[in-house]
């Protein structure tokens, strides 16, 4: 299970935070929460088992961190709006491919919309459930979040 | 027409919520996009972490469960004691087993299934139930004797609960 989707599910941490180490952590994180949760896995499609688990293991990071810079610097942090401060590299210094630096321009709603459909492989009706939003919205958001993600790749 | 990783029908989904102009448009964008991730692969999770993962995960599978109510602890000690019990009194074959039997221990359904990721899954669980009836197995035989008496009632609920997980997967 590890082999089989642990490259998936790091390449989908990845594209959200931008940060190999922390990926890592989500990664982590993700495979011991499937085990202690495997008792709730009443069927299905497996794999939107899977990426629900991931999508909520990222937002509770996302909470998590927005709390801590609050109270660490006293101010509204915007914490979606890291990746743009550090768009050429990572927290550990690596480099950013073109793809990940456009990535972290778009709003964190876009890019988790199209980061989550493209490693979870998930249908649009799998997603849109995910999501808690009609398949429509989800298409819609799709469409112009890919628009703008290839303008900002061709500019 | 093009595959969709997605396992959809693109084209038609669209088609049911955009305009015939709008819908081609979508899923040029689409198709673009998956391009896009194709050419551009994300760095490649290091082997070491995932081996990492596999020994927490096996670490969290072998570690009895903290906390669980007592109730199900004695229980779950008396239902193996039983079963090894009813095992001896009329499970004694005429020779002496095969593998066979020992195999058919897991499920026929496992057996007989080829989704290896849920039955990954499966076995997994039953596996770390196994190791936690163990455990209380030697945690009854090291407190000798000081099992609640009346624990008949624990003892049921645990092989009903058992039967329902695993024997009737």
């Amino acid at each position: 299970m590890v082999d089989l989707y642990g490259g998936r599910c790091y390449g989908y941490f990845y594209r959200l935070t931008g940060d190999r180490d922390l990926s890592d952590e989500l990664l982590s994180e993700l495979f011991v929460k499937l085990v202690e949760k495997i008792g709730s896995y009443k069927g299905g499609s497996f794999e939107s088992w899977l990426f629900r688990i991931a999508s909520n293991i990222f937002h509770d990071h996302l909470r998590s961190r927005k709390r801590q810079k609050k109270l660490a610097e006293g101010r509204r942090a915007d914490l979606e709006q890291r990746p743009t401060e550090t768009a050429q590299s990572d927290l550990t210094g690596d480099k950013l491919d073109r793809l990940q630096i456009q990535l972290n321009r778009l709003d964190s709603d876009t890019r988790d919309l199209i980061v989550l459909r493209y490693y979870s492989e998930m249908s649009f009706k799998e997603i849109a459930a995910i999501r808690s939003e009609p398949i429509g919205t989800a298409l819609s958001k799709l469409h112009r979040g890919l628009g703008k993600l290839r303008e900002l790749m061709e500019g | 027409m093009e595959d969709d990783r997605n396992r959809e029908e693109l084209t038609e989904l669209l088609g049911r919520f955009f305009g015939p102009s709008e819908a081609e448009s979508a899923e040029r964008e689409i198709r673009a996009g998956d391009r896009l991730f194709d050419v551009s692969p994300s760095p490649q999770v290091a082997p070491e972490l995932l081996e990492d993962i596999k020994q927490r995960i096996a670490v969290r599978l072998a570690a009895p469960r903290r906390g669980s109510h007592p109730l199900y602890r004695y229980g779950g000690a008396a239902a193996a004691v039983i079963v090894v019990a009813l095992i001896g009194f009329f499970g004694r074959p005429a020779q002496e087993p095969s593998d066979i039997h020992y195999a058919s221990l897991i499920p026929a359904a496992l057996w007989d299934s080829d989704d290896i990721v849920s039955d990954d899954m499966k076995l997994a669980y039953f596996r770390s139930e196994l190791r936690r009836v163990e455990t209380q197995m030697l945690a009854l035989d090291a407190d000798d004797g000081e099992v609640a008496t009346g624990a008949l009632d624990e003892v049921e609920m645990e092989l009903i609960r058992i039967e329902r997980q695993f024997w009737k997967e």
